[in-house]
């Protein structure tokens, strides 16, 4: 039976992470393959114990969705062009992240690219954000999202 | 993983369901609450199947929303008089837009189980309108895009898919567009798919007494000076909302309720009934978080293998297919992932017309979710009554030329919770 002091909150972890550029998975103690974002339990073996890894932030982009005005977000537009995108992380986990690519002809070109067998890098790019406690409220929740941009933009 | 059989046989032997349409357009049913609503499509089921309520011994209520949608927390408590079932057990269960399948796979689980021998499923959802809160059930009031855009993230997890904003991001287009490039298709291949698909489904909802719309997009096209449908279906007054789905491909909100009654096949013989008994062959289940990579898919995937290993049955046995499709892609990926269509084909099919009701590989004969109007939580029981009707011959204007025997339903929803099932006539 867990105690109180053999628990701790995986999601906050998590975003704190994200807020120091830290990238924080749970590696599975009997398969070694990773969560992340992460989890308690692993979804690769069903083994019932994980624990805290760090991660790079560096991966791969495997997938690629263009947004229209239907599926489109007015903060994400502000920062830059985007989409959505499965990010295979260099350690190995797949999850899917918003990821801006610079320019909008960038955007639009990147589901031929991946059809032509490109590998595309990507990084973690932490946006910050912020909701009002509660509606109409002036007290601000600030945490960050982390999104991942291509590394031709950084280059 | 291998899914058991059910301990004993299990048949559909009566349903039941509203017209799915906005209660509040017609003087009809204006006023009509969720009681109403599910009260009358559990009695004519009850009644097709050729009981009285006294005879329900069990009852399921499936509502997508009944927080915001139905001012309610407990609404089994609430229709459960509708019906004259008061004091009997039920509970309620809610799962987005897969309810529907939910209740099937559920309230066959209590009558195999033993534990039950007569059980209804229903589900309703007044998803055209929002109550009044504090007044009776009866006062409606308009459900305007803004209020209901902020509840749709939340089939989303709440510790990373919503907040990441991925879930919402890909979850329309992402299978339609790998099966793109796995293909090698255009843009406008796809489009002319998904308006082929559209052509299809409106002409059947059109025919459906029960359906949403009163014209085919032939006559919409007319009435805006326009030529023809296709003219109208790739025009700016039906945009791209998405990079591949025009507004004609995405869900059309409206009221409805549905129901269902189930009891042992043995019984059903036993017993005798003036119309087919249907049997429930069994289900196939995953769920993958909305941000989970290619989560409709490898759900589709996953319950498509269970439901083929459980049955026994082989891709050529499905008369006919239904699909939650509420966005339109998934009629084209997942009759091929399914095993309907061979595989690259389906876009040709849908292109042909050879998916409509009258053609040889039907999909969705009521309409499906865009034309026929999706009452979200009800919708996938709305799908079981169609199937039923069709395989009893019963389907008036929009009968298939051959009476299907077999029918393979393609459930999914809230973010996405996937059901692969399987129901045949009984002979």
């Amino acid at each position: 039976m867990p105690l109180l002091k053999d628990m701790e909150p995986i999601v906050k972890k998590f975003y704190d992470g994200v807020a120091e550029g830290r990238y924080w998975g749970r590696r599975c103690k009997e398969c070694g393959a990773i969560e992340f974002p992460p989890h308690l339990g692993c979804n690769t073996c069903g083994y019932h114990e994980t624990e805290w890894v760090e991660l790079s932030g560096h991966g791969t982009l495997r997938s690629f969705v263009i947004p229209g005005i239907q599926n489109d977000k007015p903060y994400l537009k502000a920062i830059g062009a985007y989409g959505y995108g499965a990010v295979e992380l260099d350690e190995g986990p797949i999850y899917t992240f918003v990821v801006f690519g610079g320019k909008k002809k960038v955007v639009k070109g990147l589901q031929q690219r991946l059809a032509d067998g490109e590998a595309i890098g990507v990084h973690a790019k932490p946006i910050a954000r912020e909701v009002p406690l509660k509606s109409g409220s002036d007290e601000m929740v600030p945490w960050s999202e982390l999104c991942f941009e291509l590394d031709e933009v950084a280059e | 993983m291998k899914v058991g059989k059910h301990a004993r046989s299990v048949s559909i032997v009566g349903v039941g369901c509203t017209p799915f349409t906005n209660f509040e357009d017609h003087p009809e049913t204006k006023g009509m609450s969720e009681g109403d609503a599910f009260g009358y499509a559990a009695l004519e089921a009850i009644v097709d199947a050729g009981l009285e309520p006294r005879d329900i011994q069990y009852f399921y209520h499936g509502a997508a929303n009944p927080f915001m949608i139905g001012d309610s927390l407990t609404p089994n408590m609430q229709v459960a008089d509708w019906f004259g079932v008061r004091g009997i057990g039920s509970v309620h269960h809610s799962e987005a837009c897969c309810t529907g399948y939910v209740a099937l796979q559920e309230a066959a689980m209590a009558v195999a189980s033993g534990e039950f021998d007569i059980v209804l499923s229903g589900a309703v959802d007044l998803a055209a309108s929002l109550p009044v809160v504090g007044a009776p059930g009866s006062f409606r009031r308009e459900f305007p895009l803004e209020e209901m855009l902020p509840s749709i993230p939340m089939v989303y997890d709440r510790a990373y898919g919503r907040p990441l904003d991925s879930a919402f991001g890909i979850s329309f287009d992402n299978w339609i567009n790998e099966y793109r490039w796995t293909y090698g298709l255009s843009d406008t291949d796809v489009d002319n798919a998904l308006n082929g698909m559209a052509k299809s489904l409106r002409r059947a909802a059109v025919l459906n007494p029960l359906g949403f719309y009163d014209e085919d997009f032939d006559q919409v096209a007319a009435a805006n000076g326009m030529a023809s449908a296709d003219e109208f279906l790739t025009s700016m007054f039906n945009p791209k909302v998405t990079q591949y789905l025009r507004v004609t491909g995405f869900e059309t909100k409206c009221d409805g309720a549905a129901a269902m009654v189930l009891m042992p096949t043995e019984m059903a013989v036993a017993r005798g009934l003036d119309h087919k008994i249907i049997e429930v062959l069994g289900t196939g289940s995953a769920a993958y978080e909305g941000a989970t990579l290619a989560n409709e898919k490898s759900g589709t995937v996953r319950a498509t293998a269970q439901a083929y290993e459980l049955t026994g049955i082989s891709p050529d046995e499905i008369d006919l297919f239904m699909v939650n499709d509420f966005f339109m892609a998934g009629d084209i990926v997942a009759a091929e992932e399914c095993g309907y269509i061979p595989r690259g084909e389906a876009w040709k099919y849908a292109i042909e017309g050879r998916c409509a009701f009258d053609g040889d590989k039907p999909i969705n004969t009521n309409g499906g979710r865009c034309n026929f109007g999706h009452a979200h939580g009800a919708s996938g029981i709305a799908d079981i009554v169609e199937a039923v009707k069709q395989m009893r011959g019963e389907a008036g204007a929009t009968q298939m030329k051959k009476v299907p025997r077999t029918t393979m339903f393609r459930g999914f929803g809230g973010g996405q919770n996937v059901r692969v099932q399987v129901i045949r006539t009984h002979e």
